[in-house]
């Protein structure tokens, strides 16, 4: 589904050098995937290399090639990509168009520019709205929704087009605990019963360990590790070049240090796991 | 806060569900009309016998009077007391001292206060009975490129989120110690904290913005389609086309008439 080979690229006011240095990865269909690395790392660079944002809107320098759901990236044209790539980013408000009076008419906005007959139109914005748990909302302004409802209405609007590959930008870093796990579970729902293909950008490793089929760690535009969430995450390399580590990987790393527990397995990145390994 | 700057006061009502080109038209109709017709009297019925029933028609009359009247009160109050005092060579009916009121100039008074009466209350009703975005949906089926009708709505909905940005930044930069009131220099040393950061934010937020739209297709080439379906009739389109005629023929009329002086 997302092929990308020796990509590289520099903004056009990149002074410290490419955002992106020599990335190569490959997702397949319907796989969860999950971008973690500190600030500056280039996660949000790489979402927009994704979603044809760089180089089309940003321009600069591009390098290497950027498939993604069977289209040449830097090839096509952003209006092409609109529908095949969904793009959500944490602002929930800037998401919002400001020309919709309902929340019904922001979920058809997107449908409405791909030229949807308005008879397909009815039963996909209904359908968007319940998957995003908004029903009972439709006739209500997109403003007068909660910072996490407003995110919930930023993916049904764009899951409303079906995508095939779902770039998400860290979606909660602007929201209260109540609004992210609200958007923690719809993410989950999509990933888990539609078969939709994710990349998603996200601090609470805690998160990303449970849920995540797989998680890239990236570093000053490179990615240092790519696999399984527990084989990345618990990684000391990966905690040491700025990535962090979850709660439970830290106690356990904490326990091995003070000799509480010994033997070096593994260590833990979710609450059953550490369990597990404490048990043990 | 207000959540839009849009006077449109919702409506279960006959006028309120007329197709939004119908009230555009009648809009322009009015200002002709306000403009163009001559004499007292005419601009006065024309705004009790049509368009008060109208506003009545549409469950909009307090709402209608307080906008009109908020706007066209100073000008009939300065038109009244100015052009009734200083009339040059008018018939004076009223004497107080060396100040006397004069009939033409009464006259004159009352015949613009007319003029902005049927211009502002034509205008008025349909600002107060359109949903700006059924606007925008006419007039995008109507070939108006989406983008400039999308400036003119969002800027309706996107104005007070500004204003309410620029409020917060103003108290956290008061909560940081700044002084925002005093005397005319302190105050403009306190615009530099505050517009500064409201400027770089909205740039940032227009960026966004454009991102957010951009990947919903919205300078996407090919036919678009609405969800919003908007409910013409041919009784309306026939109304319409009169409304255009008579306004065309009023236009003429006067600018004949003007040059026939």
């Amino acid at each position: 589904m997302i092929h990308v080979e020796n990509l590289t690229y520099t903004y056009p006011t990149g002074s410290g050098g490419p955002a992106l240095r020599n990335i190569s990865f490959d997702v397949p269909e319907g796989q969860f995937v999950a971008l973690v690395g500190p600030n500056g790392a280039g996660k949000s660079t790489l979402c927009y290399a994704l979603s044809g944002f760089v180089p089309h809107f940003y321009n600069g320098d591009i390098s290497g090639s950027v498939m993604v759901a069977g289209h040449d990236i830097v090839k096509t044209e952003l209006g092409d990509l609109a529908g095949e790539i969904g793009l959500i980013f944490s602002n929930p408000f800037n998401q919002i168009t400001g020309a919709c009076y309902t929340v019904r008419d922001e979920v058809a906005f997107g449908l409405e520019n791909l030229g949807v007959p308005r008879a397909e139109m009815i039963p996909r914005v209904e359908e968007a709205i319940d998957l995003a748990g908004l029903d009972g909302m439709e006739d209500r302004s997109p403003y007068a929704l909660s910072g996490g409802q407003q995110q919930r209405l930023a993916i049904a609007s764009v899951i409303v087009m079906r995508p095939r590959v779902l770039v998400v930008d860290e979606p909660t870093s602007q929201l209260d605990p109540v609004g992210s796990r609200e958007v923690f579970e719809l993410l989950d729902s999509l990933s888990r019963s539609g078969g939709t293909t994710v990349v998603l950008v996200e601090q609470k490793l805690e998160w990303v360990a449970v849920h995540a089929d797989r998680v890239i760690a990236m570093h000053e535009g490179q990615i240092i590790a790519d696999g399984e969430p527990r084989a990345v995450l618990a990684s000391a390399e990966v905690e040491r070049l700025g990535v962090g580590s979850t709660r439970y990987t830290q106690a356990a790393r904490l326990a091995r240090r003070r000799g509480l527990v010994t033997g070096d397995g593994v260590l833990p990145v979710t609450l059953d796991q550490a369990v597990e390994y404490f048990e043990s | 806060m207000t959540t839009s700057l849009s006077l449109y006061a919702p409506r279960d009502s006959g006028l309120d569900r007329l197709h939004p080109l119908t009230k555009l038209v009648f809009a322009v109709f009015g200002v002709v009309v306000g403009v163009t017709l001559p004499g007292v009297w005419p601009n006065y019925l024309f705004f009790l016998l049509v368009l008060l029933p109208l506003a009545a028609w549409g469950r909009i009359v307090p709402e209608f009077l307080r906008a009109v009247f908020k706007i066209a009160l100073p000008f009939a109050i300065s038109l009244f007391v100015i052009q009734g005092l200083f009339w040059t060579n008018g018939t004076p009916i009223f004497q107080l001292g060396s100040l006397s009121l004069k009939a033409e100039g009464l006259a004159f008074a009352a015949k613009t206060t007319g003029r902005i009466l049927v211009v502002m209350g034509s205008i008025t009703l349909f600002v107060l009975s359109t949903r700006p975005d059924h606007l925008m949906v006419a007039l995008t089926q109507r070939g108006i490129p989406k983008t400039l009708t999308y400036v003119l709505v969002s800027a309706i909905q996107l104005v007070p989120r500004f204003q309410s940005k620029a409020a917060s930044i103003l108290d956290a930069q008061r909560a940081r110690g700044l002084e925002t009131e005093g005397g005319f220099f302190q105050r403009v040393r306190a615009l530099l904290p505050v517009s500064i950061p409201l400027v770089l934010g909205s740039i940032v937020d227009v960026e966004e913005r454009t991102i957010a739209l951009e990947a919903r297709g919205f300078s996407r080439d090919g036919p678009k389609t609405s969800y919003r379906v908007l409910i013409d009739t041919p009784a309306q389109r026939i109304v319409r086309a009169l409304m255009l005629l008579a306004s065309v023929a009023l236009i003429v009329f006067t600018v004949v008439r003007w040059w026939a002086v």
